[in-house]
């Protein structure tokens, strides 16, 4: 799978997100007279939607990196996260909404024609930070965290302006609500692909074998290559491969291959290292698997 | 003291011309600010005896609040959480006055032309203001002043500095040429928007000797402030309620003269009051009563209920001693995160769930990465060339990659490539492709001339960068 059709992929989860969590929101706004004040029904309404958004998002990686394992755990953590992210998210909208209106607005139109809005995308802001966070935080990698927070507050807030904009342009319509859930997640989908690119050192591309065309990006300060399920680039059906063969390391700038098994070879450029610093076009071969780096 | 005497020696005056009935209940302003962090609402509730003076000291006990989503169907507020009585005496007041300045200002109260300037309106009516202003003993209150008549001027943002609101009102200009007619409620919505954006309770008080007389009526100018367009009542009605801004309408001019008749029903609605003063003496009686009302308010705070509703009203039931009951409603919006609710509870809305689980499910399923069976060549990156076609499948023959047009793979574009650059040849022996160059080329990142070619081995081109494949069946073949 290609980045770009990595990134189709996450709007795509994103839109499903959206999709998913309509039908809930919808009903608790149903049950709102149940709730003892605005404040505990903004933050069930955060949890609920926040929950199933970060629940589908959290499976993107399983999905893009075809390895099934990781999606059922991608989902949980997800649904924790993004249920997380949705109640504190839109607690600190309403945070936001207090200092918009205590401090400056105190002019209610103002505070509904902006306040309200502008806080509420603060909040979708908050919320895509934690929903695409989760899979940083559950391969406990700050990188993919700083890509989570940069394509999850911009995805959220913009996502939020749409989803705020349909509210407001179609106030007495379903489809207004759930057309501004779709872009919501799109959005997010989409925005987290785009800065896990912009924040990848490189690229490793498979050129053969069952997952050939696969595009690796490479964001985390360390890598491994293996057979392993656990591994970050994980090649199943390839042969000579060790569970951790190779270990991809970032210094500052450069990445460095290391081989850390020493049954099997490491290839690059068709010489066998133990240590290589990567430079444009180098071909690795790790066991029968091999891979172009390059740079997006 | 001398106010205290004077308004008690002059509210005779104004009970006479206190155009509401007279015991009765107002919320004069709402302030919702509260609402979406601690489901706090907060009334400002001003009660008047049949004189038209504050009722004091009334016990919690004696009102009840109950709320609507519909505007029909009541429900009661089990309590009320803080009842204050005088609190905009420790908060402060902010009044803007809004006064007329139109032509008809500078007649005689009858209603005559003069040169007098004593016996002017605009002459009697600054002399209440400046009265007003010298009742204005709390520090914390403030005061705005601004003018209109064919346009609306905003003279001074409430402020502490009453000299400063004296200065200007004895500035005011008689208006010249198309500036002497009367745009009421546009002036009110402009000074509702100057107003808006101050904390706490606030009241516009406006002083008309007319109705509203837009110069675009009359002239056929665009009027600067307001274009060819006529403001409806409606418009300031709508904006007052959405502000909890109360208006206090003064009709100032001689008896039976024509008054405004939206006027007195957007001060209703705003939980103002309207008054008619004849004189001078009069005027400042209303403007002190205006201020002891404001003054001598209640304020009672009790939790929201959940209704959903974009716009909700709060009913206030007062009992008065002898158990008589009266009440008044009011209007505020209450807003969520996602808005009111749709129809009602609705299954089939869950189906757009089960299709995005399933859509999911199959989105797992889908193998992103496909291997062609044949074996062939395929472009990864063109760079600066223009190739003949993305992917080339490769038979038993030679197959000729170059910048030929007759070579089975054209790249043109790239000067570095030759005609017949590479080629690449099947041997059926040994069931492998070789790649022979004209010159060396780079294979996997090495210079060769030839190179027996591998499964996924990256061909470098002068920057066009493609990729062998055997191809699936050839695997079966070896297995």
């Amino acid at each position: 799978m290609s980045t770009f059709m990595k990134k189709l992929v996450y709007g795509l989860i994103g839109l499903l997100a959206g999709l998913a969590a309509w039908p809930f929101s919808e009903t608790i706004l149903v049950f709102q007279p149940y709730f003892s004040s605005y404040f505990m029904f903004i933050i069930v309404l955060g949890l609920v939607f926040g929950g199933l958004m970060g629940g589908f998002l959290g499976s993107s990686e399983g999905i893009t990196l075809s390895v099934k394992s990781r999606i059922v755990p991608g989902i949980i953590v997800g649904m924790i996260l993004g249920a997380v992210g949705g109640a504190v998210g839109f607690w600190i909208g309403q945070g936001a909404l207090w200092i918009v209106s205590e401090l400056v607005l105190h002019s209610n139109k103002l505070l509904q024609a902006y306040g309200i809005p502008i806080s509420r995308a603060i909040g979708w802001g908050f919320l895509g930070v934690f929903i695409g966070s989760v899979e940083g935080f559950r391969t406990r990698s700050f990188a993919k965290i700083k890509v989570g927070i940069a394509g999850g507050i911009i995805g959220g807030i913009l996502g939020g302006i749409a989803l705020e904009y349909f509210r407001l342009r179609f106030p007495d319509a379903f489809f207004g609500r759930l057309i501004g859930s779709l872009i919501l997640g799109l959005l997010i989908g989409l925005f987290y692909g785009f800065f896990e690119k912009k924040f990848s050192k490189g690229v490793l591309r498979l050129l053969n074998g069952t997952l050939k065309g696969k595009e690796f990006l490479l964001l985390q300060n360390k890598i491994r290559i293996g057979s392993s399920k656990k591994v970050e680039i994980h090649l199943p059906g390839y042969e000579n491969v060790a569970d951790i063969h190779a270990v991809l390391k970032s210094k500052k700038t450069d990445l460095v291959v290391n081989n850390v098994n020493t049954e099997h070879r490491v290839l690059v450029n068709e010489l066998n290292v133990s240590e290589h610093q990567l430079k444009l076009d180098d071909v690795i071969q790790v066991g029968s698997a091999k891979f172009w780096f390059f740079y997006k | 003291m001398f106010i205290r005497k004077l308004l008690g020696s002059l509210i005779l005056f104004v009970i006479g011309s206190f155009s509401l009935s007279a015991e009765s209940i107002r919320v004069s302003q709402i302030d919702t600010n509260k609402l979406l962090l601690n489901q706090q609402v907060k009334l400002y509730i001003s009660l008047t005896n049949n004189q038209g003076r504050p009722i004091q000291k009334q016990q919690k006990r004696s009102f009840k609040i109950f709320e609507s989503g519909n505007g029909r169907t009541f429900q009661i507020i089990p309590e009320i959480k803080s009842f204050q009585v005088g609190a905009n005496y420790e908060d402060g007041i902010s009044f803007l006055l809004l006064i007329d300045n139109s032509e008809s200002m500078y007649w005689t109260m009858e209603g005559r032309k003069t040169k007098k300037d004593a016996q002017r309106r605009i002459t009697h009516a600054k002399s209440a203001v400046t009265s007003f202003l010298g009742s204005i003993t709390n520090p914390k209150d403030k005061v705005g002043l601004a003018v209109y008549n064919s346009s609306y001027l905003l003279l001074s943002s409430p402020t502490q500095d009453k000299k400063k609101i004296e200065k200007q009102l004895a500035d005011i200009q008689r208006p010249q040429g198309d500036g002497i007619y009367s745009e009421i409620y546009g002036s009110v919505q402009l000074a509702i928007d100057e107003f808006s954006t101050i904390k706490g309770r606030k009241a516009i008080i406006i002083l008309s000797d007319g109705v509203n007389n837009p110069s675009y009526t009359y002239t056929k100018k665009i009027n600067e402030q307001f274009g060819e367009r006529f403001v409806s009542y409606q418009k300031p009605t709508n904006a007052l309620q959405l502000e909890g801004i109360s208006l206090y309408v003064v009709n100032f001019g001689k008896k039976g003269q024509i008054k405004d008749r939206h006027l007195s029903r957007i001060s209703e609605r705003s939980g103002g009051v309207t008054f008619n003063a004849h004189s001078r003496k009069q005027l400042q009686a209303v403007y002190l009563t205006i201020i002891d009302q404001i003054l001598k308010e209640y304020i009672i705070t009790y939790r929201a209920s959940m209704l959903p509703a974009e716009k909700k009203t709060v009913k206030v039931a007062y009992t008065n001693k002898r158990g008589k009951d009266f009440s008044t409603t009011r209007s505020y919006l209450a807003s969520t995160v996602f808005g009111q609710p749709g129809l009602g509870f609705n299954p089939f809305y869950f189906i757009a769930f089960i299709v995005s689980v399933l859509l999911l499910w199959l989105l797992t399923r889908i193998k992103f990465e496909k291997q062609r069976a044949q074996p062939s060549i395929e472009i990864l990156n063109a760079g600066a060339g223009n190739v003949s076609t993305q992917i080339l499948d490769l038979g038993n023959a030679q197959t000729i990659i170059g910048s030929a047009s007759n070579a089975d793979m054209t790249i043109a574009g790239v000067a570095g490539i030759e005609e017949n650059h590479v080629t690449v040849a099947f041997d059926e022996k040994s069931n492998q492709y070789t790649l022979i160059g004209t010159d060396k080329v780079l294979v996997n990142n090495q210079a060769v001339t030839t190179k027996v070619l591998e499964p996924g081995d990256l061909i470098n081109l002068d920057g066009v960068t493609m990729i062998f494949d055997e191809g699936t069946e050839q695997d079966k073949d070896e297995s």
